[in-house]
């Protein structure tokens, strides 16, 4: 069953067409993979999912709900239920890792967000990073407060966009296993953009391939062999 | 347009606000004298005298232009880039004369003049303009080149080092990589010192502006003075529009936490000769006059000092009054402008700040003048209100610029995040946006409330009775004043200014010193 839908969806940036007349439906509570080179318009597939950037033709669904139409919002970014993993993470740095995680909660008036926050940072492991900077943290700690982030609002998706890309082997496996617990635990709906095709074939239920703005291939076995 | 206007209503009210206080005047002032009856007389007026005065500002304004931001080319690189002795102290030294009003340095330098001639002629009157305009201009050059300088990434650098020597990497790819930087320099000294005219006033040369001012004040022609503020706003427009054409986003001014990886010279064997000129530009800038106005203040005893301290005490508190209010304005608009250009790509309100800044003060002044002394509008032209108005219509632009940079700094993502989590708008900008850029809101207040104090231009036209203030204090003064009466005033202005200078940059220090923002 699908929970996101792009229709017919046409974006281009300063003339350039970006994406054309491109249709995607992505499943829930799987992890989909878009994957495909610099360029390829993974990025902006993800950012019009949020809301982040408006289509200039087609429609965009989520839960059988149209939230973006030709050239207008209709469904704001904040009321997706989306979370959006940034490949720069955007935490914020003027924040501790406890403020940068309570900060969405405060917004929406939840009860008893120090449990919460605590609960979410016991999850990953890493309570005794509360009162500290982003920039006091290692590269994988900054990841595990950025999903942390995210999470602590209950998306029904998250939104991922290279976020692993400059970790060493050993934290991403560490963060994907965290991931997979994750989309478990709250029934999570992941779009995971990348470039790294032995990743995708490895963790995604599902795989886009994009090509100069185009799905090239969709939901195609996760067993075939990627070349080297 | 009324959905865009609900859409973004802080946006709308400044923009409306802005239009309603500072461009309904201007337009005023150019409506009146062109229906003016004797428009065409005017018109034919403008002859070979006018055009002559408008060639030699040009002129004159240019070669200051010219010569400034060859200055700050050098000593941008040599305090931003290389390892010379006590750069940082010299960072900041060398940007007081930028704070300072024009006038004081002009009488500073006259002073000195006269030490080497008996009689300063026209001609020598001109070249001294230009040498007191480019002491004045040079620490701007210094601080738009220099904020060039750091953002050039070192990796660019040292792989063209890697490859040639460094003076063909600095010909070949520093200078042409810093390219907008220099012709915003060229620019904007171009357009201050056609702007200014206290220095020719005080010098007694005949220029644009001064006869501007001679117009309006003496002969009360104020179609005439307005026809002609005309084509120096045409002229000023033009210059700084095919400059932002030409510069399109580069940033020409910027203060934040960034440029941190930029590559640091050693000076070797030359490292005494640069620091030499550091020093040397020091004393001809600052040292060598505030010297020379001490010498003439106390040269006949303390009673000139005493005389002109009491002049000028009474004016102390409504000068602070008026600049900080005036930078909290300027600060608040200039903001307003700089976010949503940015965020949202609302560049109207930039435009139109542009526009404001481009016009001389004089001429901002004489525009306030004719639209607000009226019965109905009796309330700003009477009270100090008229002056704020002339300080955001002159100076908003410098906030806009300095925070436009410094916005567009930050990763679009720290917003974007905050938007996806609901976060709505006046708390992303209160808890987000302020906090990550507030060294540069802090410099930018700064900045504007020096240009506050020290404005003359604006203030002398618009300043109502009672509302005295420094620069009008001294400048209506010393054109009758003993030499030694105007060298106390205008020292102890000097002075003022300095202990304000250092008491900001104390506060500015130990607020930020230990701001980390790592983004």
């Amino acid at each position: 069953m699908s929970i996101i839908k792009l229709e017919n969806i046409s974006y281009s940036y300063s003339e350039e067409n970006v994406l054309e007349e491109l249709s995607l439906d992505i499943k829930k509570n799987k992890t989909t993979y878009l994957l495909g080179d610099s360029g390829s318009g993974k990025t902006t597939i993800l950012r019009l999912i949020a809301g982040l950037e408006i289509p200039n033709g087609g429609k965009i669904f989520i839960d059988d709900k149209v939230v973006s139409d030709d050239n207008s919002i209709i469904v704001p970014p904040e009321k997706r239920k989306t979370g959006y993993i940034f490949q720069d993470l955007a935490l914020w740095p003027h924040f501790t890792v406890f403020k940068n995680i309570s900060f969405g909660l405060e917004n929406r008036k939840k009860p008893d967000i120090k449990k919460t926050v605590f609960d979410m940072l016991d999850f990953f492991g890493i309570r005794n990073f509360a009162k500290k900077f982003p920039h006091q943290l290692s590269g994988g700690q900054q990841q595990m407060v950025a999903i942390a982030r995210a999470l602590v609002l209950e998306p029904e998706i998250l939104l991922m966009d290279e976020p692993l890309a400059n970790l060493d082997t050993k934290t991403k496996t560490k963060i994907l296993h965290y991931l997979t617990l994750l989309k478990n635990k709250y029934n999570l709906t992941i779009v995971y953009v990348t470039h790294d095709y032995k990743e995708a074939i490895k963790n995604a239920d599902d795989i886009a391939l994009l090509v100069n703005g185009k799905i090239q291939k969709e939901n195609f076995s996760t067993k075939m062999i990627v070349p080297d | 347009m009324g959905r865009k206007l609900i859409k973004y209503p802080i946006y709308s009210i400044t923009l409306v606000l802005f239009l309603i206080f500072i461009i309904l005047p201007v337009l005023n002032s150019i409506r009146i004298a062109v229906l003016d009856s004797h428009f065409f007389e005017n018109i034919n007026d403008i002859g070979s005298d006018i055009e002559f005065l408008l060639l030699k500002s040009s002129f004159l304004s240019a070669m200051v232009a010219i010569i400034s931001t060859f200055f700050g080319i050098v000593l941008g690189f040599l305090i931003y880039k290389t390892s010379v002795t006590y750069r940082k102290y010299f960072k900041i030294i060398l940007l007081i004369p930028l704070f300072i009003s024009p006038y004081i340095l002009a009488v500073a330098w006259k002073d000195i003049f006269l030490l080497f001639f008996d009689k300063i002629e026209n001609t020598n009157s001109v070249l001294a303009i230009i040498f007191v305009h480019s002491t004045i201009y040079i620490p701007l050059s210094i601080l738009i080149i220099g904020s060039a300088l750091v953002n050039v990434s070192k990796h660019i650098e040292e792989s063209a080092l890697m490859i040639t020597g460094l003076r063909k990497m600095f010909t070949g790819i520093l200078l042409p990589l810093i390219k907008p930087a220099i012709l915003s320099s060229l620019v904007l000294i171009f357009i201050f010192s056609i702007s200014e005219f206290s220095v020719p006033a005080y010098f007694g040369v005949k220029v644009f502006t001064t006869e501007i001012f001679t117009q309006f004040s003496a002969f009360y022609n104020y179609n005439l003075a307005m026809l002609h503020s005309s084509l120096l706003i045409v002229v000023c427009v033009l210059f700084l529009v095919s400059e932002r054409k030409y510069i399109a986003d580069s940033p020409f001014l910027s203060v934040g936490t960034r440029g941190k990886t930029t590559k640091i010279y050693a000076l070797g064997h030359y490292k005494n000769t640069g620091f030499s000129l550091l020093v040397s530009s020091t004393f001809i800038m600052i040292i060598f006059p505030f010297l020379m106005l001490i010498y003439q203040s106390f040269e006949k005893g303390t009673d000139s000092f005493v005389k002109a301290m009491e002049l000028l005490v009474p004016t102390f508190g409504n000068s602070l009054f008026l600049a900080l209010t005036g930078s909290v304005f300027t600060l608040i608009i200039g903001f307003v402008s700089a976010y949503f250009s940015i965020i949202y790509r609302k560049i109207l309100l930039d435009n139109l700040l542009l526009f404001t800044f481009a016009i001389p003060s004089i001429i901002i002044g004489i525009s306030l003048i004719k639209f607000y002394n009226t019965p109905y509008l009796n309330g700003i032209y009477s009270g100090f209100w008229i002056i704020i108005i002339g300080y955001v219509a002159k100076y908003g632009f410098i906030p806009a610029k300095l925070l436009e940079n410094a916005i567009k700094q930050l990763p679009k993502s720290l917003n974007e995040v905050a938007i996806i989590q609901g976060i709505g708008f006046t708390k992303r900008i209160f808890f987000i946006i302020i906090p990550l850029i507030l060294p540069s809101i802090f410099a930018a207040f700064i900045i504007n409330f020096l240009f506050c104090l020290s404005d003359l231009g604006t203030t002398i036209m618009v300043y109502p009775p009672g509302t005295e203030i420094m620069p009008i204090k001294v400048f209506t003064i010393m054109a009758n004043a003993p030499q030694s009466l105007t060298d106390s005033m205008v020292l102890i202005v000097f002075i003022f200014t300095m202990l304000i200078i250092s008491l900001l940059f104390f506060i500015f220090k130990k607020i930020f010193t230990s701001y980390n923002v790592n983004y």
